[in-house]
């Protein structure tokens, strides 16, 4: 019998770099930046992501995030059966914090909710990133959709992601996580060390600078190891991101990623963050 | 039809962001819904076609591709079962209508995995409800529209998060923007609203306590004859913020946001209107009764394991300890130390079981500690701070251990090890004329004390912070803070910084409102 040819897709939140995408044969639906009254898509050619950082902080005002459609999402599903895949497995941004994941399952209603899985990542950036390669390489290998589910799975088990947030500005004018905010005040710079887990950014360190949260998130790094895979996350923020890695090279493996994460969620932490996303080598066990 | 019901809506993008706070209150439901029904609208503003089932459903069709946000995907999702509700029928009638409409709210309920009323949903579905079969279509759609205004003042009762915010739900009164669109084109019977482009549309950041201009929020009803409604909008428009205007020639409700309320009135009178209806609200206030209601909300969450009792002294200061989540501050310090009895009352107000205080003070640190000795139902613990700015790294460490639920021993310790962390440096004027620790002193001269003890003279505030800065050896510093006090201002130290960083390089500073008496600047290195 020959097996079902399974494709993967994802939201554009997932960070996953183009040549990857290519490679890997992944589809990737873009979200929304909403710029004063503009909506653009963040699909790598309406969006500059280096430029919209750069002009992020002397915009008017603050920009904000919004999912694909769900007539984006049947149109976006049509044209992967059409090309010839007998199912699909969509991997997206948690349903706490987005709206796409509501899309997505509208969209797939109207187009063929048999041959569609949704999965809640109930990560971001890479984190969901991660998710994606691993489900993609196991479908270029014909796997079948039972045991790519199950590598899903355990790649969220054996994933962590952190960030330092540089400053606490952004956080607090996009609104979104908005207990979290609160929680950390802003009288003072305080930089916080935040977790990505089970859909949820909860803060996990405050530091006074940031070279002591560069330490714990380093440290908190070095816990995960050894890895098996590893990326840098930074807005606008390459040097920063890469002198990180040198710190951690000898953890680090050989395809290390350096990502500028997606705007959707860069908008909300603003410029000069850096994060990283980690995948233990048990997670194959 | 459709193109005045978006003109509704898009007029009122900026009201409704300021609604938006369920479920993620970032502000962006009216731009949201601005977006679907902007994409919907360009799907029949060029075709040519009359029949009603066409046109909503192209109009659906173009909500679905551009829904933005939940709100906006529940719209989409209303459109949709609307036109599929009308079917073939190229006219649409009364009887037609309660089918679109009872076809709309249920597809928009089946496209929620778990509907919340009290949301845009029940605004919807309470607006069908009040439809009968012997209405006429034009008293169809007015019955809408005054039901989903009912519907909507009501959602606070729903839900609990909008009554705390003290507002009505976002997209609920996106929908009734649109319905009040419809209708008054349809009821008017004037020709479809060219729509124009919001080319500009300003998302108002949240209100944050401190920065904010709040300003008047002013309504009013203008009665008069020959009145032109645009012109009164386009004035509101010059004299605030947040403008609506609407109505006819006879009568114009005016709303509008503005620093003094006096103006519109004053331009309305001037007009020739009798004015009824006038309200006018303190907006400062309202924003005051607003983060009041969320601080009770954040009190409401849970009694916090273990609270921090703090001596403070200087508004900024307290202010700085209360926003690194300080439970109870005791004003004091120099001159007025708090007594025993003093802590043994806020011991007992505190809502925790296990407390800790931070004297901050060399000389209050007996009397905290006599207090706890007194303690017998609480566990109270003194970490013996001996400076405020001490004590503001003990408090950022107890944010940090807070994150990582650290127990109460393990809490005490690493607050302690953070008072260690810090140099501290503290300037005053000399009250007399003296030789301490080698220095020459003379009455009025600034006097640095590094780490609680007399280390640098000098005739000028400059001088002497700089030189206690070289002499705690800064190289591999990364942060000094600047807490001025009550008589100094913030420019100056700014422009204090300014002069510093010519001979100082790599090092980040950050300059605060302390507000304390007696010390002009109060600086922290680490």
């Amino acid at each position: 019998m020959i097996s079902k040819s399974i494709r993967i897709a994802a939201d554009s939140v997932c960070d996953l770099p183009a040549e990857l995408v290519d490679l890997l044969g992944v589809h990737i639906i873009p979200t929304y930046v909403n710029i004063g009254g503009e909506s653009i898509a963040d699909d790598g050619r309406q969006l500059n992501r280096a430029r919209f950082y750069r002009e992020l902080p002397t915009m008017e005002s603050q920009p904000t995030t919004a999912a694909p459609s769900p007539g984006d999402a049947a149109a976006f599903y049509r044209e992967i059966l059409a090309a010839g895949a007998d199912e699909i497995i969509s991997i997206h941004v948690p349903e706490k914090l987005s709206a796409t994941l509501n899309a997505m399952r509208l969209g797939a209603e109207a187009v063929d909710r048999n041959r569609i899985t949704l999965v809640d990542s109930l990560q971001l950036a890479f984190g969901m990133g991660l998710q994606v390669w691993a489900a993609a390489e196991l479908a270029m290998r014909g796997a079948d959709r039972d045991s790519i589910l199950a590598a899903i799975e355990s790649v969220r088990r054996h994933t962590r992601v952190y960030a330092i947030i540089e400053s606490m500005e952004y956080l607090r004018r996009s609104g979104r996580v908005n207990a979290l905010a609160a929680s950390l005040g802003g009288m003072l710079r305080i930089k916080p060390v935040i977790n990505v887990a089970d859909g949820e950014v909860t803060s996990i360190g405050r530091l006074r600078t940031w070279a002591r949260a560069e330490r714990r998130l380093r440290e908190l790094t070095r816990e995960q190891a050894p890895l098996d895979r590893l990326a840098i996350l930074h807005v606008a923020n390459r040097s920063g991101a890469e002198r990180f890695l040198a710190s951690i090279q000898d953890i680090a493996p050989s395809d290390t990623l350096v990502i500028e994460t997606t705007p959707t969620i860069g908008t909300h932490i603003g410029p000069g963050s850096i994060g990283v996303a980690t995948l233990s080598s048990n997670w194959r066990q | 039809m459709f193109g005045a019901g978006v003109k509704g809506l898009s007029d009122n993008v900026a009201l409704i962001n300021e609604l938006n706070v369920f479920p993620v209150p970032d502000g962006d439901t009216g731009i949201n819904l601005y977006h679907t029904l902007r994409r919907a609208w360009q799907e029949i503003a060029t075709i040519d076609e009359d029949a009603v089932c066409v046109v909503a459903e192209r109009f659906a069709y173009g909500a679905l591709m551009g829904a933005r946000g939940n709100s906006g995907t529940i719209m989409s999702q209303l459109l949709t079962g609307f036109a599929d509700g009308l079917a073939e029928a190229p006219v649409l009638t009364a009887p037609l209508l309660i089918d679109a409409c009872q076809s709309a709210v249920a597809r928009a309920y089946a496209a929620v995995s778990e509907p919340v009323e009290g949301t845009i949903l029940t605004v919807a579905r309470e607006a069908r409800d009040s439809l009968s079969a012997e209405m006429s279509l034009d008293g169809m759609l007015a019955s809408l529209v005054d039901a989903a205004r009912t519907s909507l003042n009501n959602t606070p009762n729903l839900l609990r998060l909008l009554k705390d915010a003290g507002v009505v739900d976002a997209g609920g009164m996106g929908l009734l923007c649109f319905l009040q669109g419809i209708e008054r084109q349809h009821c008017t019977d004037s020709p479809d609203i060219h729509l124009s482009a919001v080319s500009e549309i300003k998302r108002p950041l949240l209100p944050s306590p401190a920065a904010e201009v709040y300003g008047y929020d002013v309504q009013f009803l203008m009665m008069g004859e020959l009145m032109d409604v645009d012109s009164v909008r386009e004035e509101m428009e010059r004299l605030g913020w947040s403008v609506i205007v609407v109505g006819d020639s006879s009568a114009i409700k005016v709303h509008v946001h503005v620093d003094n309320p006096a103006l519109p009135l004053d331009y309305a009178v001037k007009a020739g209107a009798a004015l009824t209806d006038v309200v006018i609200e303190n907006m400062q206030l309202q924003a005051v009764d607003f983060a009041m209601r969320q601080e009770q909300l954040a009190y409401d969450i849970g009694v916090p394991a273990i609270s921090v009792i703090a001596v403070v002294e200087g508004e900024g200061m307290q202010g700085i300890f209360r926003d690194l989540n300080c439970a109870s501050i005791i004003a004091g310090g120099a001159g007025e130390n708090p007594s025993t009895e003093d802590f043994v009352g806020a011991i007992e107000r505190a809502q925790a079981q296990s407390i800790i205080i931070l004297p901050n003070h060399k000389d209050v640190v007996q009397a905290a500690e006599q207090a706890a000795k007194l303690q017998t139902d609480k566990r109270v613990r003194v970490v013996p701070t001996r400076t405020m700015l001490q004590g503001i790294s003990a408090m950022v460490a107890f944010g940090d251990a807070s994150d990582k639920n650290l127990g109460f021993d393990a809490m005490v310790a690493v607050m302690e090890a953070a008072c260690a962390s810090v140099t501290t440096i503290q300037i005053t004027r000399a009250t007399r004329s003296a030789r301490l620790n080698g220095l020459d002193i003379r009455r009025n001269d600034f006097i640095a004390l590094i780490d609680g003890e007399i280390r640098v003279v000098g005739t000028d505030i400059d001088s002497a912070l700089r030189d206690s800065l070289l002499l705690t050896g800064i190289n591999d510093k990364e942060l000094v803070t600047l807490y001025c006090g009550a008589d100094f201002d913030i420019t100056s130290a700014s422009e204090l910084i300014e002069s510093l960083l010519m001979t100082i390089k790599g090092i980040e500073f950050e300059v605060v409102y302390g507000g304390q008496a007696l010390y002009p600047l109060l600086v922290s290195i680490e």
